[in-house]
């Protein structure tokens, strides 16, 4: 029972942290909210699929490709909307909202709504620690998860690009006088984001079915990481990731699966409430509330 | 303004890629539509009979078929008699949409009252999906007075409201499984697993939806009182994706019989993930995904030695009833053997009967008034493709075990891609056997 | 030399001369004021007694109108004191769960429930929002965004208040067309005293919120006091088209909390205009009906809404109701650019 806690916890957290990845890299690098992940993250899914059991192909390149063109997808989204309304902060939200649920119902009007809609195991099979069977899909994810997360907060922390990206998101106009291009980068951040979101996408949907619904939840699982992480930071993401994923396998497991939800929404209302700049976030509390 | 130029012709370019984009769901829902309208080459004034139900769902897109298929038979040999007239059946279908999780049951009744006000119908058949809608369409029905025969929605509070107020709900009659049927299904396959394997362990996971939570309570009570040991028993919302919780807590407390209750599509993952937790349990229960023909390719073979319910006969051909057979061969003559395969293990049964049942009370009722149709209909007894169709005072359809007496739902098991009924004993091939577990 | 030209904005004349009392002077002035106005009053007002003539579907449609319209302007007034909210389903369904709980346990008619329900509704949703109303922005957009969610989940996973299952049957409303003019009372009501409100000065306050808030604190004033009056008073009308929404249909569930009653109003707020309360009417009764006609396409209509949303967020922030009022009262002229 608590090794089974312990192996299925770190496999929710580190879900929860892939699926934070790529809207808190956006958000962090640019102060873009991406709200269009919950779409990019099910076009990521539809369009391995497409590629896997319509055109045939072979499903290393299938998923490449996806992260390809979901990269591509944010780049444009960037490009064509969002540099229009940079920094009206709110208007960016609407229009990435509004982008992500078109993406998601236009797919369900398309009829991508049944069971068949699913993805292979990378590989097949399963292997026993601590007592608790846990397939090799899990294993992956878990592997992804970990190695992502270290490398983005070693490319934000020690490259020349990230530290360049983050500049502008602590002050745009600095960042500006010391010769980085902030639309340019802008729309890096928001591709680096979408790729990662599909990543993510290609890596988790394989243990389940890609479903309309799970789009929804995926924003609303990336808003309660990062909020409660702090909207930029890495190490408060990982924390964040740790905390929510075993607090949702300790409900699951305590209260009924029925109560995941409320854990994750709890999250977010509480931590807004009382911190807004997250557990570990270090913008300047006053810019956020007064 | 060329900026805005830009925005009319992103929008133009976004229609266009949804609208060449494959339009399964809704093409697939006005197929049927279109050659009822072929169909009604009859001059006299169609019978109109309304489909308001989630088409985009597999219970909901067969049940439409399956009543269309029931429709053209009838016109095919003339029609329906109204006081010495003949004449046809046409029906109308609306996609409320509601088996989706976002759309609000208002949506969904907004969709229904269109149907009513615009298209008039004498009656409406297939009804609600969602336990949630059921009750709410009720009301509805009670304010415009239509006979309403539902083959989908199996929320027990329709027998409660018939009962309750029955001068205000009497329009409302249920021809498909309801859950206190299920559960007495399940009780009887548990009573096998229990006497034959010496099974004394369950587990329930099931969806939070009024039937399903109808479902798992009395097949819970059901256990309990008769010396099992509930494991577990843990409620799922509408759309939830990730079971291993359940899963493992039913391999760690040692359970040998696992009971999932789930009619959404994400729901044939449990499968997949109890495979991947290596469950050393019976599965048996209804997943509606595996209920199909089709599901042993789509899930890869994980569906080996799952027992499955079809809640009512129809989909599955049973020897024992013999319009079954036909409903299954004339199924796939009219829409393909794929089709066929596919078809949902709930819903298109009784829907078809409906058809039939509406066409036969009419005729005895001798006018479209719905109070003489509902004395007709509180009168049926018809043999039909799901076994014997008689109401209770409740207006539910009375299901048992012998299909010369009662409506009849069955139990098949998964085993090496074919699905191979084990209950009940009119259906039966084969007894339930315990799967290898790998 | 190349000469160009950039276009010019003049008021048309007819403008200035109806902008003082001598507007009375002319026939034609005065309906140059009154007719825009009168189209739209006089439209809403005569709709009902089409009966005969339409469908009587599209009765219930103009109600739906007449409820987007509702959560729009509660949005808007919002929107006024710098609180941009992702949720007014948030509204919409605690005051049809209020309505639903007097009708079905204590069975009291609606024209008790109702009123209750609104002012009890906006009471409890001003109180629950009071602790982060000192949050601003996109932070405030989340809390909206996730509060409807999490009623939902709650009252699924307590299985309070008829859990997943709803409370049905409740007393109906009287007929349509009765119904339908309470509803259009109602919103003329809260259209004009939204209108009158910003005007004063106590909604100069709301607006200096929005504007620069910690002017605002500097000049003494408890701006957290004066957020919580302005969510009271815009839930007022969002609360009050749940109930009747409600009772209209004589059901409320988990669903009233859907996400279509916060993206709607959103909608039709930035379609119509932000800021001016008639942006947000007539985004509501051009976007109801034409989802209406969409409906035989399914969840094609909510993509159609988003590329709208995106258009005008991205395109015309400035809304249909201004680009609208422009051209009727200016014209514009090509005038040559001296290089």
């Amino acid at each position: 029972m608590f090794a089974s806690i312990l192996v299925n916890g770190l496999v929710n957290s580190v879900i929860l942290i892939l699926t934070a990845l790529g809207f808190s890299l956006t958000f962090g690098l640019s102060r873009v909210a991406n709200f269009a992940v919950g779409g990019l993250y099910l076009f990521a899914g539809f369009a391995a699929w497409i590629f896997l059991r319509i055109l045939g192909l072979p499903y290393a390149v299938a998923i490449l490709l996806a992260i390809i063109l979901t990269g591509i997808l944010g780049a444009i989204i960037y490009q064509v909307l969002l540099v229009r309304v940079r920094g009206i902060e709110l208007s960016e939200v609407i229009a990435t909202f509004a982008v992500g649920v078109a993406i998601l119902e236009t797919f369900r009007w398309a009829g991508f709504v049944t069971y068949e809609f699913n993805l292979p195991s990378f590989f097949k099979g399963r292997l026993e620690i601590l007592g608790t069977v846990i397939d090799y899909q899990r294993l992956i994810v878990i592997g992804v998860g970990l190695f992502l997360a270290v490398a983005l907060w070693w490319f934000t922390h020690h490259t020349k690009i990230g530290l360049g990206l983050r500049g502008i998101a602590q002050d745009e106009h600095t960042a500006l006088t010391l010769g980085i291009e902030s639309d340019w980068a802008a729309m890096l951040s928001v591709a680096i984001g979408s790729a990662l979101t599909a990543v993510a996408a290609v890596v988790i949907l394989p243990l389940g079915i890609i479903s309309i619904n799970v789009g929804y939840e995926v924003l609303l699982l990336a808003i309660a990481v990062s909020v409660l992480g702090g909207l930029e930071s890495t190490v408060g993401l990982v924390i964040a990731g740790l905390i929510l994923g075993y607090a949702q396998v300790l409900t699951a497991n305590f209260l009924g699966p029925q109560w995941m939800l409320v854990v994750y929404l709890a999250a977010i209302v509480t931590v807004l409430a009382v911190r807004p700049s997250g557990l570990l976030g270090r913008f300047k509390e006053i810019e956020e509330r007064v | 303004m060329n900026r805005s130029l830009w925005f009319v012709l992103l929008a133009v370019a976004l229609i266009a890629v949804a609208c060449t984009a494959p339009a399964a769901a809704p093409s697939s829902s006005s197929a049927p539509a279109s050659s009822s309208a072929s169909a009604s080459s009859v001059a006299a004034e169609p019978i109109i009979l309304g489909v308001p139900t989630a088409l985009g769902t597999i219970e909901g897109g067969d049940s439409l078929k399956a009543a269309q298929m029931a429709v053209d038979e009838i016109n095919a040999k003339g029609g329906v008699s109204v006081g010495g007239k003949k004449r046809p059946l046409k029906i109308v279908s609306i996609d409320t949409r509601e088996a989706e999780a976002g759309i609000p049951v208002n949506d969904a009744l907004a969709a229904v009252e269109k149907l009513i006000l615009e298209q008039k119908p004498h009656a409406i058949v297939v009804g609600a999906f969602r336990s949630e809608v059921l009750p709410a369409s009720m009301d509805l029905i009670a304010k415009y007075k239509i006979p309403y025969m539902t083959s989908i929605g199996m929320s027990p509070t329709l027998q409660q409201k018939v009962t309750e107020d029955y001068a205000k709900y009497k329009y409302v009659f249920r021809n498909g499984l309801n859950s206190s049927y299920l559960v007495m299904y399940l009780n009887e396959t548990m009573k096998f697993l229990g006497t034959e394997f010496g099974f004394k362990k369950a587990y329930l996971a099931y969806q939070d939806v009024a039937w399903a939570k109808g479902t798992a309570g009395g097949v819970e009570a059901w256990f309990k009182s008769n010396g099992w040991e509930v494991v577990g028993s843990d409620a799922y919302p509408t759309g939830a994706t990730e079971f291993s919780s359940s899963l493992n807590k039913a391999k760690d407390g040692k359970a040998q019989v696992f009971v999932p209750i789930f009619d959404m599509p994400q729901s044939g993952i449990l499968l997949k993930q109890a495979r991947a937790t290596q469950l050393p349990a019976v599965l048996a229960g209804f997943i509606s995904p595996v209920a199909p023909a089709t599901a042993w390719k789509t899930f890869e073979g994980d569906v080996d030695g799952m027992v499955n319910f079809i809640f009512e006969i129809g989909p599955l051909p049973v020897k024992g009833i013999p319009a079954s057979v036909t409903f299954n061969d004339n199924f796939a003559k009219k829409y393909g053997e794929e089709a066929r395969a596919k078809m949902s293990g709930h819903g298109p049964g009784p829907a078809y009967d409906s058809v039939y049942i509406f066409a036969a009370a009419i005729e005895k009722a001798g006018s479209l008034d719905a109070d003489a149709v509902v004395t007709a209909l509180e009168a049926t007894d018809y043999n039909g493709v799901v076994g014997r169709v008689k109401f209770g005072k409740d207006h539910q359809a009375v299901y048992g075990l012998d299909p010369k007496e009662a409506s009849v739902g069955a139990a098949f098991q998964w085993r090496n891609g074919n699905r191979v009924p084990v209950f009940p004993a009119v259906a039966a091939e084969s007894k339930i056997q315990l799967p290898t577990f790998k | 030399m190349t000469i160009t030209f950039r276009k010019e904005r003049l008021d048309r004349g007819i403008k200035a001369r109806s902008a003082d009392i001598y507007a009375l002077a002319s026939w034609r002035e005065l309906a140059y004021l009154l007719a825009p106005r009168m189209l739209l009053i006089g439209g809403v007002l005569a709709f009902p007694l089409l009966r005969g003539l339409v469908d009587a579907y599209w009765l219930r449609v103009m109600l739906m109108a007449c409820t987007i319209a509702l959560l729009a302007l509660s949005w808007d007034l919002m929107a006024s004191v710098g609180l941009v909210s992702l949720g007014q389903a948030m509204f919409f369904g605690i005051g049809g769960y209020i309505t639903g709980y007097l009708s079905s346990t204590l069975k009291w008619p609606p024209f008790i429930t109702i009123p209750i329900a609104t002012v009890a509704g906006a009471l409890l949703c001003a109180t629950l929002l009071y602790p982060v109303l000192r949050l601003r922005g996109i932070y405030f957009a989340l809390i909206t965004l996730s509060l409807p969610q999490l009623f939902e989940r709650i009252i699924e996973a307590t299985k309070i208040l008829g859990g997943t299952d709803g409370m049905s049957g409740l007393t109906p409303l009287p007929d349509i067309t009765i119904s339908l003019y309470v509803i259009i009372a109602v919103l003329f009501a809260t259209f004009f005293g939204f209108r009158r409100l910003i005007d004063s000065d106590y909604g100069l306050v709301f607006k200096g919120i929005r504007d620069n808030d910690r002017s605002v604190i500097a000049a003494g004033i408890n701006i957290y006091w004066y957020k919580a009056q302005a969510v009271f008073i815009a839930g007022l009308p969002a609360t009050f088209a749940g109930a009747f929404m409600t009772h209209y249909n004589q059901f409320v569930g988990m669903s009233s909390f859907a996400a279509d009653y916060s993206v709607l109003p959103l909608t039709s707020t930035v379609v119509g205009g932000i800021g001016v309360f008639a942006g947000a009417l007539l985004g509501a009764f051009l976007l109801v009906p034409i989802s209406e006609v969409l409906r035989a396409y399914g969840t094609l209509r909510v993509v159609i809404y988003c590329i709208a949303l995106v258009v005008f967020v991205v395109g015309r922030p400035e809304g249909i109701f201004r680009y609208a009022q422009r051209k009727y009262h200016q014209f514009e002229r090509p005038v040559a650019v001296e290089e």
